[in-house]
């Protein structure tokens, strides 16, 4: 077993109202890329403040490098990226970069190499001596990512860190993640986008109503939920395939997206009759894929559409 | 721990120092008191000179010479700098006055550019002697300081002409008349200064604005530097890496220290000015010096510096760490405005309670002001400008106000470390109770 760099121990958090974080227990491993999954209002934001030391739990432990210090004695080895990005508007980007590198306890000299160096690498060179308003959205973003990197720390929190990106930006994040991953530090995300997580997370955990769902490595999660799964994509008359989908004895669940889906076929059925019905009836199949699982159909078994709007609106993360 | 600090400390001195803001009240505070040392200075030798007045004169005896002569040697200022105030022309009228002025009236309305253009007329006629009573038409009637100098040009030549009548030497009677000239000069220390009471009332009072505006000011500062990290979202990464209580100090003290630079060179300018006053005033074409105007910008000494300054930092540490904690507080600045009206309140009472100790320094009232933390860096500086306050005294309200400052830091501090993660509504003085019981 892996030396642990995050341990949470049954914690619980509770604010006025309701408990956002019940008898939570998680593990994360040194290495890889750990995501924490759940909906909105799951309780993601709040497991990650806790972790982060900015707030303390009712209940419970957290120990982070095997040490319960608490995240900000430690924060020269950690790289944290909140939810709600905030930059000093008025601050030039490499001043911006260098006080947050400090305020971490590199010294300045170090601070503006890398500062420069991280800068050219997202090819926001030409930014340098510009005030953080004056950037875009996006360029705002990559700024902050570099904040929460340029002291290489040994482990990165990020909180939803790919939202409000172009898929440009998008991919130019992931694989700064998943470089930082590969050197054998440990990287800790949470997401509400399953389809990233899936790509990307050696280990997850999925959270619901601030309780844990199911967690562990990813490969071992799809295994257990088992079943065989067949992913569809429609290229015409998609509506002529639903009384079809809608069979008891062939389709067991079905995650309907409209020109995708993806069905769990009922015991004993076989794929092969699904696909001739599909095709004489008339329907346009660009994809039929007897495969594993999506992380996407089993977050949705798990938690329950229904579960996961219900907490979006009481919740605050 | 500490280097951490000083990043905090740097980073709110840098950014501050670098803003158009601080650079034009940087600049703007020397030319206020310049204007203050200048703008006095001319305005009380602003009379208008080598006004053209034709003495119009009724009278059949000496009177009407006498008001010329008089009117010929009224000069304005002193010194080599001195300008005659009139250019008077006589005019004997006889007994054809009301004539004479008719046809006078028409030229006072000519351009001054024309060599017969007239400023005014005096009218002297027979009874002015007895009844005090002289006549005046001009342009410059609603000129104050005009009217003034006519009139005190003009008083001693008509109590000497009223003495002559009654056989009275009018020479003996000015000299009996003479009035007192009351020199005062301040003593401090055992040692006579070169202050006047006037400068010391003006030295006490400016200190006590200056210190009203820049603990209102700055203090403001930290307040809505700590609103604008909370709504910036940037208080998230700031504390995970470093304690609330290093963000609020490293706040409070770079504030200060800009708060320093600027009233450092506000007194280096202030020095300048005063040391060159009179070349500058003379620069500007009014009389300075001996009889002229008097300094107008009090000497200061640098005792007194020291216990400005000393009681500013303190006064400033008390101030703002409240107005971070009001900050924490709030969301918005609009919601911070309600909030700061204690605050508002602590600062205008120190303010009027220097006033009100300008009359007696050294009132029961004056001592227990300067013992109460929130009131003594504006009552103690205030004081002691007027009358030096004895060692053993002074050190006794230093220590009582770094007390109080210990106190309100211990509850600040507790506000603020909850206060900058709290979002949505705003604090109730029930939630701040909880979180300062919350260890």
């Amino acid at each position: 077993m892996a030396e642990t760099v995050v341990a949470v121990n049954g914690v619980t958090k509770r604010f006025a109202g309701h408990t956002a974080v019940r008898d939570l227990t998680l593990s994360v491993p040194k290495g890889g890329i750990f995501g924490l999954l759940g909906p909105n209002g799951a309780g993601k934001s709040t497991t990650i403040r806790m972790i982060m030391n900015i707030i303390l739990p009712d209940e419970g432990t957290i120990a982070l490098f095997g040490s319960a210090v608490g995240g900000r004695a430690l924060s020269e080895r950690i790289g944290f990226l909140p939810e709600e990005r905030g930059l000093y508007k008025k601050m030039k980007v490499v001043d911006q970069l260098i006080f947050l590198a400090e305020t971490k306890g590199l010294s300045r000299s170090v601070a503006r190499v890398k500062a420069i160096q991280w800068l050219k690498q997202l090819e926001l060179d030409d930014w340098t001596n510009r005030k953080v308003e004056d950037l875009s959205k996006g360029m705002q973003q990559k700024v902050q990512f570099i904040s929460t990197l340029l002291h290489e720390p040994e482990l990165v929190i990020l909180d939803e860190p790919f939202s409000g990106l172009d898929p440009v930006n998008s991919q130019v994040m992931r694989e700064v993640v998943v470089e930082v991953a590969r050197s054998g530090r440990t990287v800790l995300f949470s997401t509400h986008i399953m389809e990233q997580a899936e790509q990307m997370c050696d280990r997850i955990a999925i959270i619901a109503h601030g309780a844990k769902v199911v967690d562990g490595a990813l490969a071992d999660i799809k295994r257990e939920f088992g079943g065989r799964h067949v992913a569809i994509t429609f290229t015409r008359n998609g509506d002529a395939a639903r009384p079809i989908l809608s069979d008891p004895t062939l389709v067991q669940r079905i995650d309907d997206r409209g020109a995708t889906a993806e069905l769990e076929l009922a015991p004993g059925a076989n794929p092969d009759v699904l696909l001739r019905a599909l095709v004489n009836s008339d329907v346009g199949l660009s994809r039929f894929e007897v495969a594993e699982a999506s992380l996407q159909s089993i977050f949705i078994a798990k938690v329950g559409a229904e579960g996961a709007r219900a907490t979006a609106v009481t919740g605050e993360n | 721990m500490l280097k951490k600090t000083i990043a905090v400390i740097r980073r709110e001195f840098v950014e501050r120092v670098r803003t158009k803001a601080f650079i034009i009240g940087t600049v703007l505070g020397p030319i206020f008191f310049g204007a203050m040392a200048i703008i006095p200075g001319l305005l009380l030798s602003r009379g208008s000179v080598g006004q053209r007045v034709v003495v119009v004169d009724g009278t059949a005896n000496e009177f009407g010479r006498r008001i010329e002569e008089v009117l010929q040697a009224a000069k304005s200022g002193s010194g080599p700098n001195a300008k005659p105030v009139y250019s008077p022309l006589r005019l004997a009228a006889g007994a054809r006055v009301q004539d004479v002025i008719d046809s006078l009236v028409p030229m006072t309305g000519l351009s001054k550019k024309d060599p017969a253009a007239v400023d005014g007329l005096l009218i002297v006629d027979e009874g002015s002697v007895t009844t005090g009573k002289l006549r005046y038409y001009g342009k410059n009637v609603g000129s104050m300081e005009d009217m003034r100098q006519l009139r005190s040009s003009l008083t001693p030549l008509m109590i000497a002409e009223r003495l002559r009548s009654v056989g009275v030497d009018p020479a003996v009677a000015m000299r009996a008349a003479a009035p007192i000239d009351l020199d005062t000069r301040k003593i401090a220390d055992g040692k006579l200064t070169a202050e006047s009471g006037m400068s010391t009332f003006v030295l006490a009072y400016a200190m006590g604005v200056i210190l009203y505006m820049a603990l209102v000011l700055y203090g403001t500062q930290v307040m809505t530097s700590v609103i604008e990290e909370k709504s910036n979202r940037i208080v998230e990464v700031l504390v995970s890496s470093l304690t609330p209580f290093q963000m609020m100090l490293g706040k409070v003290i770079g504030v200060g220290l800009v708060s320093l630079l600027q009233l450092g060179i506000w007194a280096g300018a202030f020095l300048f000015l005063q040391q060159n006053q009179a070349k500058i005033l003379g620069m500007f074409g009014a009389a300075g010096g001996e009889g002229g105007v008097a300094s107008i910008l009090p000497s200061m000494d640098p005792w007194l510096i020291v216990v400005f300054l000393g009681f500013f930092v303190l006064g400033f540490l008390f101030y703002s760490s409240a107005y971070a904690a009001i900050g924490s507080m709030c969301n918005t600045v609009q919601e911070a405005q309600q909030l700061q009206t204690p605050v508002m309140v602590m600062t205008l009472t120190g303010w009027f309670s220097a006033f009100a100790l300008l009359r007696d320094p050294t009132s029961s009232f004056a001592k227990v002001a300067s013992l109460i933390p929130p009131l003594a860096p504006f009552v103690v500086p205030v004081r002691y400008s007027i009358a030096r306050i004895p060692l053993p005294e002074l050190l006794l309200y230093v220590a009582t106000m770094i007390g109080g400052l210990l106190v309100i830091v211990w509850f600040t501090a507790r506000i603020y470390r909850v206060g900058i993660l709290m979002y949505g509504k705003r604090a109730s003085f029930k939630d701040i109770f909880r979180w300062i019981r919350a260890s």
